[in-house]
Order: C-alpha cells, then sequence, then structure tokens
C-alpha cells in the first residue's frame, strides 16, 4: 500500500518537474495573492449617515449575495432597575410572537419563506434585532425589522404563555455555569449598581412583569438617536438609506418629560462571590479588576495583554510549547481545564479578568499561577512576549469578521459605542503603536495593588481567602 | 473582603448532569451577551417541570439572578457610598490610609516584640541586690580633716581622706616631670577635699598604710612603696598610682563610690 503511495508520488514529482509549470513550482504556491497590509487599506469602507429623528444607518458593502441586516439599540439590563430588570430580555421573548399587521404563523411564514434567519440578542448595554437573508430580500427584511422593533403585538396572552418560557430559560441556564459564573461576578463587582443586574433577571420579575411594563420599557428606551440600522453584505448604503426613511422616520425622539435616561457611573467593589457545592465535579472561577470603557485609549494596550495570557483548554495540542506562559504551566502541571483572559468594557467602565475551570485539588495552583500572569505583565513582560501577542491578536481581529453577521454585529456596536466603525487598518495601527512599557504601565494602572472582584461556583473549598487573593495583587519584590 | 457563600443544595442534580463534559470550544466571551431565540430554531419549550420548582418549599434557589448581593453600606467606606460615583478617584487615598495604618501598627508592634523580648532576657542579668552590693554611700561628715578611712567595698579596701588645706597645696604643686605616672592632682579629684582611692598596692596588691610613708600619704609595707596623698607612686617598685573608682556626690554630705 505504502509502496504503491510512493512510486504515485514520485511520477507525479517526476511530471511536475517535466512540465516545469511556474505556478506550480512557485514559492508562492499556497500563499495567498493580497498581501495583508493590502486586504486591510482595500476593506469596503463602512458609509455612515442619519435620518433626521437622530436613527443611525451604517452599512458596509461586501458584494455577497446574502446580506445580514439589524437593528442595534443602545439599551440593556444596565438600563433597567431592580422592578424591571429582565424586561428587556422578556421583549426580545416577545420580539418574534406577532406584530400589529402579521400574526406570529403569518411572520413566521414571510420569514421562512425568504429562507432568513431572524435572531435577537440583549446583553447589558445593547440590544439587537437582526435578520440574515439573500441580499435581494433586503427590502423586506428592513420592513419586518420595522415591525418587529416598533409595532410589537404584545398580547396578553403570549405574554403569559412567554412568562413559563422565560422561567425555563433560567433553569436552562443554570447549567451553563460559565455563565452563571460570569453573571455572579458581575453582581458582586458592580453590586448596588445597575451593572450588577443579570441581563434575564430575576424569577420573580418574569412572574410579575405585565404588559405595561414592557410597553414602559419600549417607550423609554427605544428612541431614534439610540437605534443604529446596520447591514453588511451585498447591499447599498442609498437603498438601505432609502428603506430606513421609510419605515423608521416613525421613531420617536423625543423622551416624556424630558426625561432622558442618562448613565451614571457604576462603582466597583473589590468583593467575592462563592456558590460552594462540592457535588460540582469542576470549579468555575473568574477573577476580575475594574478595566478600561469601551471608547478609553488603554482598550488596545490592555487587549494586547489578555492575548498575552491568552486562552487554553485541555484538548489543545500544545502541550509545553504553547506561546502563553500560563498555557503551558497549565498544561504541564495539570491546572485546569481550560482558561481565557477577558475584558468585557462598557460605556465607561469595564472588567479585566481572567475566567478558569479546575477541578476541586488545583484551584489554590491556578489561582496563583494566574495572578503570577498578572504580575508579570505589570513588571517584566517583554518584547518577544509584547509582538507575539500583537499578531495574535491581529490575527483574531481580523479572523472574527468571517462572514456577513460578524461584520454587521461589529459595525452596529462600533456605532453604538464609539458613534463611527472603526476600520481594520486603524485597529491595526493602534495594535502596532503598543510597546512593552505601555503594555507595563497600562496593566499597572488597572491591575497592580488593585481589589479584585472573584466569583467562584462549584468545589471551590480550595480558593484562597480573599486576603491572600488580594496580597497576591502585588510584588513585594518591587 | 465582602464574601457571600450560598450552597445551591436541591440543584446540584441539574447542574450536574449538564456540566460533565469540558468544554471542547471556548466561547468567546461577550459582554454579558444573551443569544435570544431565532425563528428557525423555536424551541418546544413548554412548562411542565416550572410549576413543580416554583411551589417547591423554601430555601431552593429558582435561579442564580435571585441571588441578592445583600448592601453593604453599613461596612463601607463613606467614600464608596454612593453607588454612582466610580471607586477609581478615592482608591489611592484608600490604599494609602490603610497602608499607614498597617505601617504604624507594624512599627509599633515591632518595637512592642522588643520591648517585651528584652525584658524576659535582662531578667537574666544581675539582680538588685547584687547590683546594690557594687554600690557604697558614705557619709562624709564622719570623716574628720586630715582622717583617712578605710570601707570594705567589692571586696576591696577603699580609702576615702579629708584632707586638709596644705596638703591640697602640695599636691598641686608636684612637678609633673618627677613622677613616674605622672597625672595632676585636679585629674584625680571631683573635689578636692576628699580624696577617694582604692587601697590596692599597685605593685603586688598590699595594702598600704595611710598616714605613712615620706610624702604624706601611703606606705606599703611590703615592699615599700610611697604614694603621697593624692595617691600617687612617688618612690619604690609600683609602677601606677592607686587606682581612683566613680564616684559622685549626691550632696555636700555623702558620696556614693561605684
Amino acid at each position: 500500500m505504502a509502496a504503491s503511495v510512493c512510486r504515485v508520488g514520485s511520477t507525479v514529482g517526476r511530471a511536475l518537474a517535466k512540465a516545469r509549470s511556474p505556478i506550480l513550482l512557485s514559492l508562492r504556491r499556497g500563499q495567498a495573492t493580497v498581501t495583508y497590509a493590502q486586504s486591510l487599506l482595500g476593506a469596503p469602507e463602512t458609509r455612515l449617515t442619519a435620518l433626521d429623528n437622530g436613527l443611525r444607518i451604517a452599512s458596509e458593502e461586501t458584494g455577497h449575495s446574502t446580506c445580514t441586516v439589524g437593528l442595534w439599540i443602545g439599551c440593556g439590563s444596565r438600563y433597567e432597575t431592580e422592578k424591571n430588570n429582565g424586561a428587556g430580555f422578556f421583549l426580545e421573548h416577545m420580539a418574534f410572537k406577532g406584530t400589529k399587521k402579521h400574526t406570529q404563523m403569518a411572520l413566521e411564514q414571510q420569514v421562512e419563506s425568504m429562507g432568513a434567519h431572524l435572531s435577537a440578542y440583549t446583553s447589558r448595554e445593547h440590544t439587537a434585532y437582526y435578520m440574515k437573508t439573500l441580499a435581494k430580500d433586503l427590502p423586506k427584511a428592513v420592513e419586518l425589522l420595522s415591525e418587529v422593533v416598533q409595532s410589537n403585538a404584545l398580547s396578553e396572552a403570549d405574554i403569559e404563555q412567554q412568562r413559563s418560557v422565560v422561567l425555563r430559560e433560567l433553569e436552562e441556564v443554570e447549567g451553563s455555569l460559565q455563565d452563571v459564573c460570569l453573571d455572579l461576578l458581575h453582581a458582586t463587582a458592580f453590586q448596588g449598581t445597575p451593572l450588577g443586574h443579570s441581563v434575564l433577571g430575576p424569577s420573580q420579575n418574569a412572574r410579575t412583569l405585565s404588559r405595561q411594563d414592557l410597553v414602559d420599557f419600549i417607550r423609554s428606551h427605544y428612541k431614534a438617536p439610540r437605534m443604529v440600522l446596520a447591514a453588511a453584505g451585498g447591499v447599498t448604503h442609498e437603498e438601505l438609506v432609502g428603506l430606513a426613511k421609510q419605515h423608521f422616520s416613525g421613531v420617536s425622539f423625543e423622551y416624556e418629560d424630558d426625561a432622558v435616561p442618562v448613565l451614571s457611573p457604576c462603582r466597583f467593589s473589590g468583593s467575592e462571590i462563592r456558590m460552594r457545592d462540592d457535588d460540582m465535579p469542576l470549579a468555575h472561577i473568574a477573577i476580575a479588576v475594574e478595566g478600561a470603557s469601551a471608547a478609553s485609549p488603554d482598550i488596545v494596550p490592555l487587549m494586547v495583554a489578555n492575548s498575552i495570557i491568552g486562552s487554553y483548554d485541555i484538548t489543545f495540542g500544545g502541550g509545553k510549547h504553547l506561546s502563553s506562559r500560563l498555557a503551558r504551566l497549565a498544561s504541564e502541571e495539570s491546572l485546569c481545564h481550560s482558561f481565557q483572559a477577558f475584558h468585557s468594557s462598557y460605556s465607561d467602565t469595564g472588567l479585566l479578568g481572567i475566567y478558569f475551570v479546575t477541578d476541586k485539588h488545583h484551584i489554590d495552583d491556578m489561582m496563583h499561577w494566574s495572578q503570577n500572569a498578572w504580575m508579570n505583565l505589570c513588571t517584566t513582560v517583554t518584547e518577544s512576549d509584547v509582538a507575539r501577542a500583537k499578531n495574535a491578536l491581529k490575527a483574531s481581529l481580523v479572523g472574527q469578521l468571517d462572514g456577513t453577521t460578524p461584520i454587521c454585529d461589529d459595525i452596529g456596536r462600533h456605532v453604538l459605542n464609539y458613534g463611527r466603525r472603526i476600520p481594520l487598518a486603524e485597529w491595526d495601527g493602534r495594535i502596532d503603536a503598543v510597546t512593552p512599557r505601555m503594555v507595563r504601565d497600562v496593566c499597572s494602572k488597572y491591575i497592580y495593588d488593585k481589589c479584585p472582584a472573584v466569583s467562584a461556583v462549584g468545589p471551590v473549598e480550595q480558593l484562597p481567602d480573599y486576603n491572600r487573593m488580594r496580597s497576591a495583587m502585588y510584588w513585594l519584590r518591587f | 473582603m465582602l464574601s457571600l457563600a450560598a450552597r445551591s443544595g436541591a440543584l446540584s442534580p441539574y447542574l450536574q448532569a449538564t456540566n460533565v463534559a469540558v468544554n471542547g470550544s471556548l466561547k468567546a466571551l461577550l459582554p454579558g451577551a444573551v443569544k435570544g431565540d431565532s425563528l428557525l430554531k423555536s424551541s418546544s419549550k413548554t412548562a411542565p417541570a416550572i410549576s413543580a420548582c416554583v411551589s417547591a418549599p423554601g430555601g431552593i434557589r429558582m435561579a442564580h439572578t435571585d441571588i441578592k448581593v445583600p448592601d453593604f453600606s453599613d461596612y463601607r467606606r463613606p467614600e464608596l457610598l454612593d453607588p454612582k460615583k466610580s471607586s477609581q478617584e478615592s482608591s489611592e487615598s484608600r490604599k494609602t490610609f490603610s497602608y499607614l495604618v498597617t505601617g504604624a501598627t507594624a512599627v509599633v508592634g515591632v518595637y512592642t516584640a522588643k520591648t517585651v523580648a528584652t525584658q524576659f532576657i535582662s531578667s537574666m542579668s544581675a539582680s538588685a541586690d547584687v547590683l546594690a552590693m557594687s554600690k557604697i554611700e558614705v557619709k562624709l561628715g564622719e570623716i574628720p580633716e586630715g582622717k583617712n578611712m578605710t570601707f570594705k567595698w567589692r571586696g576591696k579596701p577603699l580609702f576615702i581622706r579629708h584632707r586638709t588645706e596644705k596638703e591640697i597645696a602640695t599636691e598641686e604643686a608636684v612637678d609633673m616631670a618627677m613622677l613616674r605616672d605622672p597625672q595632676h592632682d585636679k585629674d584625680r579629684v571631683a573635689n578636692p577635699k576628699w580624696i577617694i582611692v582604692i587601697g590596692v598596692c599597685t605593685h603586688l596588691g598590699c595594702v598600704p598604710i595611710a598616714n605613712a610613708g615620706d610624702y604624706g600619704g601611703y606606705y606599703c609595707p611590703c615592699h615599700g612603696s610611697h604614694y603621697d596623698a593624692s595617691g600617687r607612686i612617688r618612690k619604690g617598685p609600683a609602677p601606677l598610682n592607686l587606682e581612683v573608682p566613680y564616684y559622685e556626690f549626691p550632696d555636700d554630705d555623702t558620696v556614693v563610690v561605684g
């Protein structure tokens, strides 16, 4: 078997050599025809216009035959109070249950017949309703989206029915311990502030939210200046603007009693929350410090810093040759099942942290080495670390934009956060400007000798006392 | 600093069943994004088990979102009481305060420890009665002029002599060049009226006799050393002057030697 493969291989090789085809034998065979720098500059521009009522329209024409179009709204659980926490999430559930023009059946039929996907998500500061469809179905898609957002039926019967669905979903999310851990992290880090609210809301609210609450929520937050109609794919900006004028001109831009909801800063509290259950097989632990806001200039050095720590999963095959030092340790000492460095940034604050999953005998070691990695970032990060991280970060930024939906999401979130889309070339420039000194300074500013917030779920007996973890946020040797 | 511990007791079967497998692919940690259901994958979510859970006895939590982080305002520092104010501005001053207090306590603690330790260790040194034996207090009023009194002090004879004016003048006028161990009288007495020396001959340790010898002072009978009224060696084999111990006059009438 092997002998015949060898024979075939050598014959092919000889034939190729004889043919002397330049393409086949050239060194550039298998490489892209466009360099990285060229591709950055050649990326299509994101065009941005605004309607009279303040609604912004942004689109990137990529030439695909499909497109993703959606409405990104600057509202989320952060705008909710204790009483209506979970309204946004409930509303998202109600979104596809029929509008004033179409019943649920009719709506589903419309979407299915186009072969489209209609989705939504809610986060702490953003809500999005978007549709993935063929480029030629853009008008229909925008019309349906405008109906879903502006003239939701919100029938009482559906609300009652969705209550149990929401409760069921609350129950289900308990199984996703990553979400539980990170929700608890927010709850303790931003305790007493709206950022501490979970997107899902407490079960009590799921049982008691009424139609009026949802209507009030829409009326206070679904305002044109806080909305972005974003699209990516085979769409022309002019067509999109025309459709927006047609369907979204009626979106209100005035608040009742001029009560404009202004976001007040959210206090970060160094604290911990432990949900110990020794029957669980693995412990999920997150430790975080207050990070940078989305528009802060420190965002890029912090992203590079997180790339230095990187992520790890027990299924990675790199072993002791993984580039992140923490990953090497995790692999060699079997410290954890997975970890990742994360940075959740909001409009005026953020959470910079490390989340890891490990068994109950390695929590102490893993926490020690994670904080050690942080200290390393603040004190002794080297040129090669930063160079490697910059490359990894650039690659991941580019790699994430692999389709009309991620691009559309990017556009929507950027316009809400920054007022414009930040192109890849700009990210690239800002990443290149990062030096080891900058990483050290920025990390020291956010991490060194700061009180962390810790949340732990599972068999967490071995997690050190908070004072020990706090002491590991500085080095006496320094 | 602020801990909250909760047990999930009865919900553990739910939690166990769903997370035994290792997460193969890491989910990107978007800031708390929760994916809603899309129309295509509308779930067959019915509500069979919900009512059982909801009406379960108190103490079983429905969801982690029901966990309320308690209000720790009673324990917060004043600059952190307002949840609408960022905690970054006050962090510098808070840390400084804490570290100063810790530092000061540490310094005080070190000194306390040192004091306690020295107290224990110095208890092993000479006790008060032993120390008392090292001093002698003498009433000077009992010594008439021209007279030499001998006391036993630290096992040795102590000579205290009340000198006359003539003796003082003589001793002060002595030429240094003539002395084997040159010392001016002023350097040997605190108060010229009183000469206080240890009565041990510097030759081989005999006790000199007072008011004897050729120089109006002491004479050692063992080998013939003559000392003057200042206790200095003048003639004879002794090499040094009589030793002057440490003494002080607490008042005019008493001297404490030692």
